[in-house]
């Protein structure tokens, strides 16, 4: 006689979109965004520190492209960390103190959807507020370029050699933004993801954010050991390798992240490139441990009493 | 009627609270049965503390029942799409206080699937619904408790659902606002909506109930049709008009003739509230 109240599987995606979007305004209007004011302070600041150096002139261009990169791929290391963790780390206990956990989850709303929501909500301000950097960083070297190229054209009309001036021209755009700065700032973005999947895991079993943060940080260091870990794991045992060892070896990559893996965001800055295949890996490595770590929360909630 | 499914079916709910300190288990519902027929308006009444809002919760699949089991329109609580049908307002809710009072509305019917032209039209007549029109752009940080308690009565009734829940719907409101939630509730019961309420203000359950229950440390203790509880069965009661104190006197004599008018005569009524304290007295004893 109503509406039909039976509901498909295809309106899993409205409720997840309806609490992803919520969470994005949520975050927005607390202010989030006026860090990306100080990351724009910080890119203009950067600009009155390269007072000549007293390397060569001809690798001065060069140097400064890298401090820029170096400076805001930093920065954006820094603001995406604590963002994820801390943004997440609020989202839960915050619905909870105000009760408006009640009230979503006397809706139709599964709790898988919920826990999906506040992380997509979270990536989608880490995405967008990683993306405004990017475009700051590339504004900023784009101008510095140009006032090189510029420089380089002077040394020209001075009658420079030709030869000279070309080398400095090739060095100077070998140099600038490339597609690896791109796969780089991506790069920081997943590890940004992997941290805020985690908060979101460790707040659905803490009771306050200061715990949450704390516990989240302290993963984040210890993931940077992951990979010593498990190769100590695995070379103390010695030639009989037994199930358990290697079990443990295991669950250790299942669990811990390796942020290791993440050096090659250090790397691009020194100049190497990164090839797709590296960044293909570490989208799938962000992907497992988003899914691995999403299904943890969903099993710790659906028990949760609210 | 009584063939139908009921609106709300609780069997034997109980539900242990685990307490941090020795392993003592508190016993906050302890085997409660309900049974609300669709299109009544039944009130649960109960001092602080008695479960009340627990046996809510577990209806709501809230909390998960220690033992016995929930139903909505016949669907286990602990199913999410028994949720579809029914409507909650927790007591002193609070909403996410960076959204209007539209988008509030709005938000909650998407969680319900609802969307386009259908939600907006919805979001705009359950605003009208609460008489929040005025107030649909501001931030529900800066609401009053009675907006409060009206936008959290708009976002229950978004999907249009055939139960609705209040918690202590009038609690903190003033009377003129706790009026106008009364009225609503009249209006839902009339378009066939059940409605399932709990409430420390008496007077108003008498009002609008069609039954009450009345819990006591986790149990019901008594419970029926709101004219059936609050008759008194071994009395008599002489409606008189334009008698006169000796008039009164005598009749009071001889009980039965005079010359005044017999307006009516049948079962007094007692109040809730006497039967209310009534009821918790005795059960405090006897525990
Ligand atoms: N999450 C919880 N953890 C532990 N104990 C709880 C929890 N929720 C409720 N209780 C306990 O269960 C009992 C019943 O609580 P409930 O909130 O259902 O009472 P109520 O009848 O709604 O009271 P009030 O009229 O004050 O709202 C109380 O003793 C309360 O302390
Ligand atoms: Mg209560």
């Amino acid at each position: 006689m109503r509406r039909p109240g039976k509901q498909g599987i295809g309106s899993h995606g409205g409720r997840v979109l309806a609490i992803t979007m919520n969470t994005f305004t949520q975050l927005v209007r607390m202010k989030v965004f006026y860090f990306l004011v100080v990351f724009a302070l910080i890119m203009l600041g950067s600009n009155f520190f390269d007072l000549p150096q007293h390397g060569l002139p001809e690798t001065f261009g060069f140097s400064v492209l890298r401090a820029v990169m170096s400076w805001s791929l930093g920065a954006m290391t820094l603001f995406s960390m604590v963002l994820a963790i801390v943004a997440t780390a609020l989202l839960l206990p915050r619905d909870v103190e105000d009760r408006t956990l009640y009230t979503i989850l006397a809706k139709p709303v599964p709790r898988i959807d919920y826990l999906a929501g506040k992380l997509f909500g979270v990536l989608l301000l880490l995405a967008v507020s990683l993306a405004v950097m990017d475009l700051v960083m590339l504004g900023v070297l784009q101008l510095r370029m140009s006032l090189f190229m510029g420089q380089v054209e002077a040394m020209e009309a001075a009658g420079q050699a030709a030869e000279k001036v070309a080398r400095m021209r090739a060095e100077l755009l070998a140099n600038g933004p490339d597609w690896s700065l791109q796969g780089a700032v991506v790069a920081v973005f997943l590890r940004a993801a992997i941290m805020a999947v985690l908060a979101l895991f460790i707040s659905t079993f803490s009771t306050s954010t200061l715990f949450t943060s704390i516990v989240s940080f302290l993963v984040y260091f210890l993931g940077y050991f992951q990979a010593d870990m498990r190769e100590a794991f695995l070379r103390t045992t010695g030639e009989g390798l037994g199930v358990l060892e290697r079990g443990g070896a295991l669950l250790l990559t299942l669990v811990l992240p390796d942020f290791q893996m993440f050096n090659v965001i250090d790397a691009v800055i020194e100049g190497a490139a990164m090839p797709l295949a590296v960044l293909g890996k570490l989208a799938v490595v962000a992907g497992f441990h988003l899914l691995f770590y999403l299904l943890a929360s969903w099993y710790v909630f659906a028990g949760k009493e609210v | 009627m009584t063939d139908a499914t009921p609106a709300v079916e609780i069997v034997d709910l109980v539900k242990d609270f685990a307490t941090s300190f020795r392993r003592r288990k508190l016993r906050a519902v302890d085997g409660v049965s309900l049974r609300i027929g669709a299109g009544e308006v039944y009130g649960l009444i109960g001092p602080n503390g008695s479960g009340k809002s627990t046996t809510m919760k577990a209806l709501l699949g809230l909390v998960a029942p220690t033992a016995g089991t929930c139903a909505i329109f016949g669907r286990d609580s602990l199913r999410v799409d028994s949720r579809q049908e029914v409507g909650f307002l927790p007591e002193n809710p609070y909403f996410y206080k960076h959204l209007s009072g539209a988008e509030t509305v709005r938000f909650y019917g998407r969680l319900c699937g609802l969307s386009g032209r259908v939600l907006e039209d919805r979001v705009g007549e359950m605003l009208a619904l609460v008489d929040l029109e005025e107030a649909r752009d501001r931030r529900v940080g800066g609401y009053s408790k009675g907006m409060l308690q009206r936008i959290g009565l708009a976002q229950a009734l978004v999907q249009e659902p055939r139960l609705l829940i209040l918690d202590e719907p009038t609690a903190g409101v003033d009377p003129v606002g706790s009026r106008q939630i009364r009225d609503l509730i009249f209006k839902l019961r009339e378009r066939g909506i059940t409605v399932f309420l709990c409430s420390h203000l008496l007077e108003q359950v008498q009002e609008v109930c069609d039954r009450v229950g009345i819990i006591f440390q986790g149990k019901l203790v008594k419970e029926g049709r709101l004219e059936d509880l609050i008759s008194i069965e071994d009395q008599t009661e002489v409606v008189l008009r334009d008698a006169s104190p000796e008039l009164v006197a005598r009749i009071e004599e001889l009980a039965v003739t005079g010359g005044a008018e017999l307006v009516r005569s049948g079962r007094p009524r007692t109040t809730l509230e006497r039967l209310f304290l009534r009821e918790t007295m005795k059960g405090g004893k006897d525990s």
